[in-house]
């Protein structure tokens, strides 16, 4: 019953390793993704770093298809993932923004 | 030591709950030890103190520690925040000698008497076996009388002098925090329903109401010790909040999966812990951005001076940003789905992100405001760190990772053995209990939960010796 609702299939032994490094790494390259695109706009990075941290994003993306892959997981988790890796890429954008925009005011 | 640099009763009073606390904080680990030590040598402590005893003493420990240090933080801030003196700071003051002693007498009952008998009179006296929250219905009764005086205090205070953004935040967040506790002080003998309301005591505290304490703790800190512009982060303060009750309230559904609540909540969960850990990584953002805006200013007029007023404190709020995202980020994420959960919950995974999670979100951030206290009390303008500061952060911090590292280890032979081959069957969990990498993972965690109690030590002899060191700019 389970098997028929929550995934498509069971979760072979051979598949779970694969699931916990890739969804560790789904933080990790998230984290980097965050904090090289927050250093390069604090100046803590030059410009160049930039591309980098889209890099990052492209990982983190590729690791949550790959954990829900893996996982088989079904059509609304599937939906679930892909609302996460963008909510992850417009996330820095968005506070970034936000912030600098009141230390302007602040500042002036 | 002298209170003489402390000009208001509030940070005295705060003062008494840090030092309650770090004994707690002690008291758990101890125990945490005993009950480690039991999964290598299972007859240590037999019938003396037995594993369910050493690990109610562990983790209720846990939760009375960083509840007595959240309400210390408080009383810290809020005349800096306010302005004025707190109102009530007597009945404050009288209901600290109140629950420090209840939680003596309740400790004590935890390990003299241990167990009671099969009705109502344990659940009275001796103790509601509900985990974390364990506490006998009169200590119950007693806690929320405490926390009742203590809302008290934090809102009058807040309505009588400059209720800033944070004092604002944690005025709602401390009566969130206060309210949801009686979802936990009902009886029922189905334990589907027990456990749903359990639930909403320890996820809503640790997912949404104690995470954002953490925020308003580190705005405060980020303030006080490198300057950050207030309006930044009482900004982000806010955006962190609708983030964090956003995901976090619905997150609730991945406790939710096995049960016996209906089946809609695997959605819910999914989708809401999917959600999760954005607003941990938008923290760990925001200290980036305001150290590096602070130290960017700074650099910029010519001055190659850290922006940092108290290095010590300053690495534990940055280790809490690595911490979180660490603990209740990567290890909560990777078993947060109901697909990978189904093999995960109930073994040693859990463990480690509790390990992780609950040290590096919320004790992290405590042991600093206890630095900022030392501070404070000792009248240090800049405060530096010390031999003593680094080895015991190093070694606390250090050891908690190794624990979770191990308690990994054995984690993964619970799913794979227990689990996946064996089918969650009784032969399959001993099976996996007897498997040599379970067994190793629990040696390591041992000798990491080792590392961490003298790091404890470490860490208390620096708290009571570095204000008197001579390095500090005063």
């Amino acid at each position: 019953m389970v098997g028929e609702v929550l995934m498509t299939k069971d979760i072979l032994v051979d598949e779970f390793l694969t699931i916990f490094v890739s969804s560790t790494l789904v933080l990790v390259f998230g984290g980097f993704y965050v904090g090289i695109y927050t250093a390069v706009k604090v100046k803590l990075l030059k410009n160049w770093a930039m591309p980098f941290s889209y890099l990052f994003w492209i990982l983190t993306a590729y690791c949550l298809y790959l954990m829900g892959s893996y996982m088989h997981v079904n059509e609304f988790t599937a939906k679930a993932l892909v609302v996460a890796a963008i909510g992850i890429l417009l996330l820095p954008h968005a506070v970034y923004y936000m912030q600098d925009r009141v230390h302007e005011e602040n500042e002036h | 030591m002298a209170n003489s640099y402390l000009t208001t009763e509030s940070k005295k009073l705060a003062t008494w709950y840090f030092t309650f606390a770090a004994i707690i904080f002690g008291a758990q680990l101890l125990f945490g030890l005993v009950a480690a030590t039991q999964y290598v040598i299972p007859g240590f402590l037999f019938e003396i103190v037995d594993f369910s005893v050493a690990r109610m003493i562990h983790i209720n420990a846990l939760v009375v520690w960083m509840v007595f240090a959240m309400i210390g933080s408080v009383y810290w801030l809020l005349p800096d925040e306010t302005g004025i003196e707190t109102v009530g700071i007597g009945l404050g003051k009288l209901l600290f000698w109140v629950f420090a002693a209840a939680i003596v007498v309740v400790v004590l009952v935890y390990l003299l008497v241990q167990v009671g008998p099969a009705d109502e009179t344990s659940l009275w006296l001796i103790h509601e076996g509900r985990e974390y929250i364990e506490a006998p219905r009169w200590a119950d009764i007693g806690i929320v009388v405490v926390v009742l005086g203590f809302i008290y205090n934090l809102y009058a205070t807040g309505m009588k002098g400059n209720r800033s953004g944070i004092v604002t935040v944690l005025m709602a967040d401390m009566l969130a925090f206060a309210g949801i506790y009686l979802a936990g002080m009902g009886y029922t003998d189905n334990i589907s329903i027990d456990q749903f309301w359990w639930w909403w005591v320890i996820h809503l505290w640790v997912e949404a109401t104690w995470e954002v304490f953490v925020g308003s703790i580190a705005a405060y800190g980020l303030i006080t010790m490198i300057g950050a512009h207030r309006k930044v982060v009482e900004m982000w303060l806010w955006i962190e909040v609708a983030m964090l009750f956003g995901s976090g309230i619905l997150g609730m559904g991945h406790h939710y999966f096995w049960i016996g609540t209906p089946e809609y909540w695997w959605e819910i969960g999914a989708l809401f812990s999917a959600l999760e850990p954005l607003p941990l990584v938008a923290m760990f953002i925001h200290v980036l951005y305001d150290w590096g805006k602070m130290q960017g200013e700074e650099s910029a007029k010519g001055q190659d001076v850290s922006v940092i007023a108290n290095k010590p404190a300053f690495t534990w709020f940055v280790l809490n940003a690595i911490g979180n995202f660490l603990g209740a980020g990567v290890w909560g994420f990777f078993h947060t789905f109901p697909q990978v959960n189904l093999y995960t919950h109930g073994t040693q995974f859990t463990s480690a992100h509790g390990h992780l999670a609950f040290f590096g979100a919320y004790g992290t951030l405590l042991i600093g405001m206890f630095y900022l206290a030392v501070q404070g009390k000792n009248g240090i303008k800049v405060m530096n760190a010390t031999k003593k500061s680094i080895w015991g952060t190093s070694m606390i911090f250090g050891g908690v990772l190794g624990m979770t590292a191990a308690l990994t280890l054995s984690g993964y032979v619970d799913v794979l053995v227990s689990r996946a081959q064996m089918g969650a069957t009784w032969s399959g969990y001993f099976e996996g209990q007897a498997s040599m990498w379970f067994m190793q993972g629990m040696d390591w965690r041992l000798i990491m939960g080792v590392v961490t109690f003298l790091g404890f030590f470490v860490l208390v002899a620096d708290l009571l010796s570095i204000g008197k060191a001579t390095h500090h700019k005063r």
